[in-house]
């Protein structure tokens, strides 16, 4: 609780910032201030202290998969603040409600991770939505910002129309709200329970990008401004994949079998498809946008398997991905020539950020000594656990060894080939909380378990 | 049949006839004044199971408000149906399919359904009155409901962050 009531209040402060300052870097240092608030207020929740003592009616109930999944979002966020509130500040004049817009986000994600009920669940995945559709089209001038931001609005409330439609059935056939009062999958599973269940999967898949729902994704990646799709690609994402998992845990993880063939196609297509795609894009913004749907791919395993595994999997996977991917992107952005050709000689001119990116690379390809290796570990051994499908697993592993392909793509453009210098200007700060963020990344694939722990709690 | 039925069948296939005619409609506008009279049915509807106040909110919300925005954004495009765009035949094709499914799948759902009956309250229920409303609204769910205020609130800081002028 109280992250969610800190970060709504920071959303008013941040609003209200943007009125009384007219220094554009004041709302930068706020929001700062206020994410390092939010983490102290997530680790005193975690260690019992409760700043407001609320009756929720069990609709939310903060558990510590919750709250650690919280604490490694508001340190993404943070590093995200650091690493690229200035260029933040550059997309348009209201620098200030967009860190708002950030905070109200934050809300929603603190929501989705303890929900209880379907109404938490709506509210939740509305309050992460909307600002997103907005943050999308930041960039007014552009049309290409335009059409990420009308795109994104018509494929998210029309998802948001399936679920609503799949928890209004869910309602009809057993007259709760409640996850757990559904009681699904104890008495026989009707058809209308079996459509509601379906619509949510739709609809959650739209929002995590599964294939075959994932066409709004690269065009609305693509064109929103880019420090908005790091923030999309990374955090939004794995909210949304915690109230997938939530959802389909606590109200049909007793009908698991019926739905769990379904979902390991959804998954392998998700991976086949958004690996192969990858492949061939020519611009990295395109291909990180690709690969955020790959990643998903994995991240969708731990919802198939649904054991404590794939749980872990999931919390390993939301760090191991997401640090990289802001950490990529934190550079990408103060390159002007988005493709390939544009790492050119790279590691010449920037030997600092080039290895740097390139320990964010081999995370994301999952190589060992990176977080992304125990990540992509765990999710194989939670399907493999699972044991109902093994072709998933070779289909996952199969699919790994595709993404190193353009991954080290950037890696050899960087270092292997001649290249004019790309002019870019970083400060020592930045420079200093990129390379703690590899360390993070390296501690996270050397020992995992420092975070895992965290869970037994 | 009595009186309640017979309002209940008008009602029902008045709401099924208009929300058919919203679709098939040529002219926007015309959808536009199909989808209040199916507003009107479905506030019928509310006002037969007691709800006599989620049926004003019905209609001065749906009916009212959203209803003249939806005219002034037509209107303001200039939308009519020589300039509709030409949909690819397979597209229309594929869509019909994907519908049908679905709503065949809906329809073999709601033939045997497991409906809660005991839940549905009649004319004599009281949870649409305004005083039991207010009552669940700001005990059981008075937390969804003030959190829907980070909703609303978010909405309103996109919409300005939207229009304002840079």
């Amino acid at each position: 609780m109280n992250v969610i009531i800190l970060s709504a209040i920071l959303g008013v402060i941040m609003m209200y910032t943007g009125v009384m300052s007219k220094n554009k870097s004041t709302a930068r240092y706020v929001a700062t201030a206020g994410i390092l608030a939010l983490i102290g207020a997530n680790w005193l929740e975690f260690a019992g202290v409760n700043f407001f003592n609320i009756d929720t009616r069990g609709m939310l109930e903060f558990t510590s998969f919750g709250l650690v999944f919280n604490l490694i979002i508001l340190v993404c966020t943070l590093v995200y603040f650091l690493l690229s509130g200035k260029d933040l500040e550059e997309v348009g004049a209201n620098a200030a409600d967009y860190f708002a817009l950030i905070f109200f986000i934050l809300t929603g994600i603190a929501i989705v991770s303890a929900f209880k009920t379907m109404l938490m669940l709506f509210i939740g995945i509305e309050i992460i939505s909307i600002p997103l559709y907005i943050l999308a089209g930041s960039d007014k001038k552009n049309l290409r910002s335009n059409e990420a931001a009308l795109k994104y609005f018509l494929m998210g409330s029309f998802s948001t129309g399936l679920m609503l439609m799949g928890i209004a059935l869910l309602y009809g056939a057993t007259g709760t709200f409640y996850t757990d009062g559904m009681y699904l999958g104890l008495g026989n599973i009707t058809v209308m329970k079996m459509a509601g269940l379906v619509l949510l999967m739709i609809s959650l898949g739209f929002k995590v990008s599964a294939v075959p729902f994932h066409f709004w994704t690269p065009d609305v990646y693509d064109g929103s401004p880019t420090v908005f799709t790091s923030f999309m690609a990374t955090i939004v994402k794995a909210a949304f994949f915690i109230a997938f998992l939530l959802l389909f845990e606590n109200a049909f993880g007793r009908m698991h079998s019926e739905w769990q063939f379904a979902m390991a196609l959804i998954t392998a297509a998700t991976l086949i498809i958004g690996n192969i795609t990858a492949v061939f894009q020519q611009s990295v913004k395109r291909m990180l946008a690709y690969s955020s749907i790959a990643q998903a791919g994995f991240m969708l395993l731990a919802i198939f398997a649904l054991n404590n595994i794939g749980k872990q999997g999931l919390i390993l996977y939301t760090a191991a991905y997401s640090l990289p991917t802001i950490g990529i992107f934190a550079v990408l952005m103060r390159m002007k020539d988005y493709t390939y050709e544009g790492f050119n000689g790279f590691a010449k001119h920037q030997p600092l950020l080039a290895a740097l990116l390139a320990v964010f690379l081999f995370s994301l390809a999952g190589i060992p000594l990176t977080g992304g290796f125990f990540a992509k570990y765990y999710m194989l051994v939670a399907a493999m656990k699972n044991g109902a499908m093994f072709w998933l697993v070779i289909i996952g592993v199969c699919c790994a060894a595709i993404s190193v392909y353009y991954y080290f793509r950037i890696i050899q453009a960087m270092y292997f080939r001649e290249g004019a210098d790309p002019g870019i200007q970083v400060s020592e700060g930045f420079k200093t909380v990129l390379v703690l963020t590899a360390v993070l990344v390296i501690i996270l694939g050397v020992h995992p378990d420092w975070l895992l722990h965290l869970l037994d709690n | 049949m009595n009186i309640t039925e017979i309002l209940f069948w008008f009602l029902t296939a008045l709401a099924i006839l208009s929300a058919l005619m919203v679709v098939f409609s040529r002219n926007p506008v015309h959808s536009v004044l199909w989808l209040i009279l199916v507003f009107f049915a479905i506030s019928g509807h509310y006002i037969m199971l007691n709800a006599q106040f989620l049926a004003i909110v019905n209609l001065i919300v749906y009916a009212g408000a959203i209803m003249v925005l939806f005219l002034f954004v037509i209107m303001l495009m200039n939308m009519n149906s020589d300039s509709e765009p030409q949909k690819n035949k397979w597209l229309k094709m594929a869509g019909t399919v994907a519908g049908g499914s679905l709503l065949l799948i809906l329809v073999a759902a709601l033939k045997n359904s497991e409906v809660q009956y005991q839940k549905v309250e009649g004319a004599q229920g009281t949870i649409g009155l305004i005083h039991n409303l207010g009552k669940t609204l700001f005990t059981d769910y008075v937390v969804p409901f003030e959190i829907s205020s980070v909703l609303f609130l978010s909405a309103m800081v996109g919409a300005v962050v939207i229009g304002k002028k840079d």
